[in-house]
């Protein structure tokens, strides 16, 4: 009697309120129709036996579905997973470098500077994705269960079924004209060490030499102040880098419009690069003296240098905008 | 190898379950009767599964229940509706034409085996 209780105690605890007590009353009825008249503990055990674990027997009665995430919602939940966790992983990262590199005093030893921050920042990458993770499960696992209708096909992006149609709005996308993810994420990482060290050039760039066994930062190679003032056609670069980057991240392929824009970025971010250097009192002076003690030379160098930086700078320009048409005309 | 076999013999037999209860339950029948009406056809089911199964039936409207508690112990009672009569007929057809698809195919198969 005692396990007979336990067993459908076991059972209806898993099943929904209001139907408790109808499929107790059934159960008992059916077990006791399983047992002789003066029955044993013995022959109650092989009785429960056969019904089987009350576990399997409850969602045998319950409707609710036994998974988090069935057929229907699964495919577009691994790839809403597959887009979104690498974003929020990259920009996890990005606020982790610019917060720190915003708050450094320029005291600390710089290595352990760039491990903290690398540490901070592979956290900040795993904690976020684990969020974001939590938080896309836990909407689609309400979806799963909200979501009357029978069907379990997998559901296609407009939320509609699968029709031959559907293959008109994806674009086909040959190997050589992919922009991958990765790419995207990489432009963005880049567009923010850049905005990062352009801010605080005066903490970053220069010369670090080893003072009682600690690299020190000693003298900066740029004037900040003068550097600074050309904020606002840096920003307008950055805007139009930004731009591109979001473009292709959408786009995800090599297009005439992407490779155009990208025509347009190389100019503007060579045009920039060229005025800022062009500035006579850009580079710090303090700089120019500690290189003359250390090679001997004096600064007649400087302009061919300064060429030198920027006809690299348009070779590499040039090359990837070439590339870029190159890619756009595949196909 | 024979539990692939066996995983494979439960799932050819799930949907058959369906039909071989509602062609049972022409007369009431309570859950332990029809286990037994079922085990003297030979057809062996689990009774996790049996159980479940009934009511799902009765939510889908093809059978209605009723508790008798006439007896020493109450019973709950299953049989067909209207409506359950109508799709047991259908039912009936369509694993006709299934089986006789399937024995055509197997037939040929046999005939088709190289020596």
């Amino acid at each position: 009697m005692h396990l007979i209780d336990i067993y459908i105690q076991e059972v209806t605890r898993r099943l929904p309120e209001k139907s408790r007590q109808d499929i107790a009353l059934e159960l008992r009825s059916t077990i006791e129709d399983m047992l002789p008249e003066d029955y044993t503990e013995k022959e109650v055990k092989v009785a429960l036996e056969n019904l089987g674990n009350p576990a399997l027997l409850a969602s045998g009665y319950a409707d609710r579905p036994m998974h988090l995430i069935g057929p229907r919602y699964f495919d577009m939940y691994v790839t809403l997973l597959k887009m979104i966790i690498p974003i929020v992983a990259t920009l996890a990262l990005i606020v982790v470098i610019t917060e720190n590199v915003l708050t450094y005093n320029g005291e600390e030893a710089i290595l352990a500077t760039i491990l903290s921050i690398m540490g901070h920042g592979i956290w900040g990458m795993i904690s976020s994705s684990i969020q974001t993770f939590f938080w896309i499960t836990i909407v689609f696992a309400i979806l799963e269960r909200t979501d009357t209708s029978k069907d379990k096909s997998p559901l296609t992006p407009n939320w509609k079924e699968w029709t031959p149609d559907e293959l008109k709005s994806i674009p086909y996308i040959k190997k050589e004209k992919k922009i991958s993810k990765a790419e995207v994420f990489g432009n963005l990482l880049w567009i923010a060490i850049f905005v990062t060290i352009y801010f605080n050039a005066v903490h970053l760039i220069g010369v670090y030499e080893k003072v009682q066994g600690k690299l020190q930062f000693i003298i900066p190679t740029f004037d900040q102040d003068v550097l600074q003032s050309y904020w606002f056609i840096v920003l307008v670069a950055l805007v139009i880098e930004v731009m591109l980057v979001f473009h292709k991240f959408l786009a995800s392929q090599w297009t005439h419009k992407v490779a155009i824009m990208n025509t347009v970025r190389h100019v503007v971010s060579t045009i920039v690069l060229i005025v800022i250097f062009n500035n006579n009192s850009l580079v710090n002076v303090e700089f120019y003296t500690y290189l003359e003690d250390l090679f001997h030379f004096t600064f007649e160098l400087q302009s061919p240098v300064k060429l030198a930086v920027i006809l690299i700078c348009v070779v590499f320009a040039v090359i990837d905008v070439i590339q870029g048409f190159r890619k756009a005309n595949i196909g | 190898m024979s539990k692939l076999i066996s995983s494979l013999i439960t799932e050819l037999r799930r949907g058959t379950l369906t039909l071989a209860v509602l062609s049972q339950l022409r007369t009431p029948q309570y859950g332990y009767s029809l286990v037994q009406l079922l085990e003297k056809s030979g057809v062996s089911i689990d009774q996790s599964t049996l159980y479940p199964l009934l009511r799902r039936l009765e939510k889908q409207e093809l059978v209605e229940s009723s508790w008798d508690t006439t007896e020493s112990r109450p019973r709950k009672y299953y049989v067909l509706s209207e409506y359950g009569i109508e799709i047991l007929e259908q039912l009936k057809d369509e694993w006709e034409k299934t089986t006789n698809e399937l024995q055509t195919l197997l037939k040929g198969d046999v005939e088709n085996a190289p020596d």
